[in-house]
């Protein structure tokens, strides 16, 4: 079939988005072919990206990342528990992803989507296992209490590699993570106290002490991730929801500070992965780490 | 407590007849049809329209000649005080239903027969007049969508503490006790589309504060309308150029 040639009046215009809409595999792959998208983007760059803090004033740490048109909204809150005999100095992080049926068209409620629950469950496994947070730092009373830490993160607008935009996000909130100054009343449970009350010597014990140095999370090993999308011999990283949707086999990679490799996740797709291929999606990844580190680091997380 | 102290100032320093400071944006989810982000204050709400598309559920349209239109109300986890928000929970159903009415009204559904107009509102942050934001939001995301409406319906609360009348409560204010007024209104028809009160007034006073809340909605609507032309003087000037 003859391709239309862009140069000409509105009409012309019109056949090529109907070409995108009807042939869209076609469509992709004579852009491939010069090492393009139709974004304009290089088969191996990533949409410019966003992170603002503290947009949430109900919460006690938050953040916004947005990737491209993706945006996620992730925020902490956090709560007194006792915490479990096997590990009374620990405190505990619970991890939840939300695709409200705000961010994309295929999400109904009633239906939620298929992805929500996967990546709700990568992102708490890669979180806890990459040992950003040392739940020690949770602990306020060994073996009474510790901080229980609910991240909940939303999906404002789904436009493909939302696993790197949530773990995004979630660095992101944990860096801005402010823990209420809480003590330790008379009857042996933990209050929380407003500023004016630090100063009330009544019911303050040496644990207050200890809480009110601790108000920040020392975050180390920061995790990073990248999606990208092997498809033939092309490997493009940062999909959007239109590449992922026509050419499915996506890989994951996320790397720390210290590149290491915290997690690697291919579910299958058609396509199959030599290992010259997976090498280049590490390096792709490693790119990426550097350049999320720097977005992060003017947000003064170390 | 004190609401209003003998200078006529409220907790966060607001007169009786001031309204929150609004920040009103469309086109925020790029994704959607249409959509909002509406701050009455520290009340945050995203509305996102989707629509008018193919009909999903054919159990529940009623009317073929009508759209159906559909909505849903949801608040995130860390909107408010304590953490327990449930999905499904009554409160969530009940403002579905009563913002899917009130904008039922003021939308032309008889224009687009056999399809689905889907509003969905999320509230990012909650301070108050939830409901109210809720609505304004939704108005200015389908009007973002280019979906034909009768008028802008705007909504704003207004209640009654310390033998005054207050317009736009607040979370504190709200839970004083006192009476909450939220009412809805097409500006431009003089009508009014949504009206709920929880308390006892007597008439007078309900009148007063009624009349308040109606004059807060003018207020609002001004502002939506601004913010929409502004968006049509920025796409004129992108599509010139």
């Amino acid at each position: 079939m003859g391709l239309p040639d862009s140069s000409q009046d509105l009409t012309s215009e019109m056949e090529v988005d109907a070409f995108r809409r009807i042939f869209p595999l076609r469509f992709f792959e004579r852009h491939l072919s010069e090492s393009l998208r139709p974004d304009a983007r290089p088969l191996d760059k990533a949409r410019d990206t966003i992170v603002n803090l503290g947009l949430v004033s109900t919460a006690d740490g938050s953040a916004l990342a947005k990737i491209g048109s993706t945006t996620m909204l992730a925020a902490i809150r956090m709560e007194v528990m006792t915490p479990s005999t096997e590990s009374p100095d620990e405190g505990c992080i619970a991890v939840e992803f939300h695709m409200p049926p705000i961010c994309s068209p295929i999400v109904r409620p009633g239906r939620p989507a298929e992805a929500a629950p996967v990546i709700s469950k990568r992102l708490s496994d890669t979180i806890l296992s990459s040992g950003m947070i040392d739940l020690k730092e949770l602990c306020l009373v060994s073996g009474k209490a510790a901080w229980m830490g609910y991240l909940d993160i939303y999906c404002l607008d789904a436009d493909g590699a939302l696993f790197d935009a949530a773990l995004l996000s979630a660095v992101a909130a944990f860096s801005n993570l402010q823990i209420p100054v809480v003590a330790l009343n008379d009857n042996g449970r933990i209050v929380a106290i407003s500023d004016e009350k630090e100063q009330d010597n009544a019911s303050i014990i040496e644990e207050e002490a200890v809480n009110k140095e601790k108000r920040k999370l020392t975050l180390k090993n920061i995790p990073f991730s990248l999606t990208c999308i092997l498809h033939k011999n092309y490997i493009l990283a940062d999909p959007t929801t239109e590449e992922e949707s026509i050419m499915d086999t996506l890989v994951t990679v996320v790397l720390d500070s210290s590149d290491q490799m915290v997690s690697f996740y291919k579910s299958g797709g058609e396509a199959l992965a030599y290992s010259s291929s997976i090498k280049s999606c590490v390096e792709l990844a490693r790119k990426r780490a550097k350049e999320l580190k720097e977005i992060l680091g003017e947000m003064d997380v170390d | 407590m004190e609401y209003v102290n003998p200078e006529g100032l409220r907790l966060d320093g607001r007169r009786f007849n001031e309204m929150r400071q609004i920040v009103a944006e469309i086109g925020v989810v790029s994704k959607a049809d249409g959509s909002a982000v509406f701050e009455m204050g520290n009340t945050k709400v995203i509305a996102a329209v989707y629509g008018p598309r193919e009909i999903q559920n054919k159990s529940l349209q009623k009317n073929n000649d009508h759209a159906l239109v559909l909505c849903e109300y949801s608040m995130a986890h860390f909107s408010t005080g304590d953490r327990r928000r449930q999905k499904n929970d009554r409160r969530s159903t009940e403002l579905s239903l009563v913002i899917r009415q009130t904008m039922e009204a003021c939308i032309l559904t008889e224009l687009m027969p056999h399809s689905q107009i889907d509003i969905f509102l999320q509230v990012l942050q909650a301070d108050g007049g939830t409901r109210s934001a809720c609505i304004n939001a939704a108005t200015l995301a389908l009007a973002d969508a280019g979906i034909p409406m009768r008028d802008l319906a705007v909504s704003c609360s207004a209640g009654y503490l310390n033998s005054t009348p207050l317009l736009d409560l607040n979370y504190v204010e709200d839970s004083a006790g006192g009476a909450d007024v939220t009412v809805g209104v097409l500006p431009k028809l003089d009508k009014v589309t949504l009206l709920q009160m929880d308390a006892k007034l007597p008439m007078e006073t309900f009148e007063t504060v009624f009349a308040l809340a109606t004059e807060g909605c003018k207020a609002i609507a001004e502002r939506i309308r601004e913010v929409l032309e502004e968006n049509t003087k920025q796409l004129e000037y992108r599509r010139a150029a």
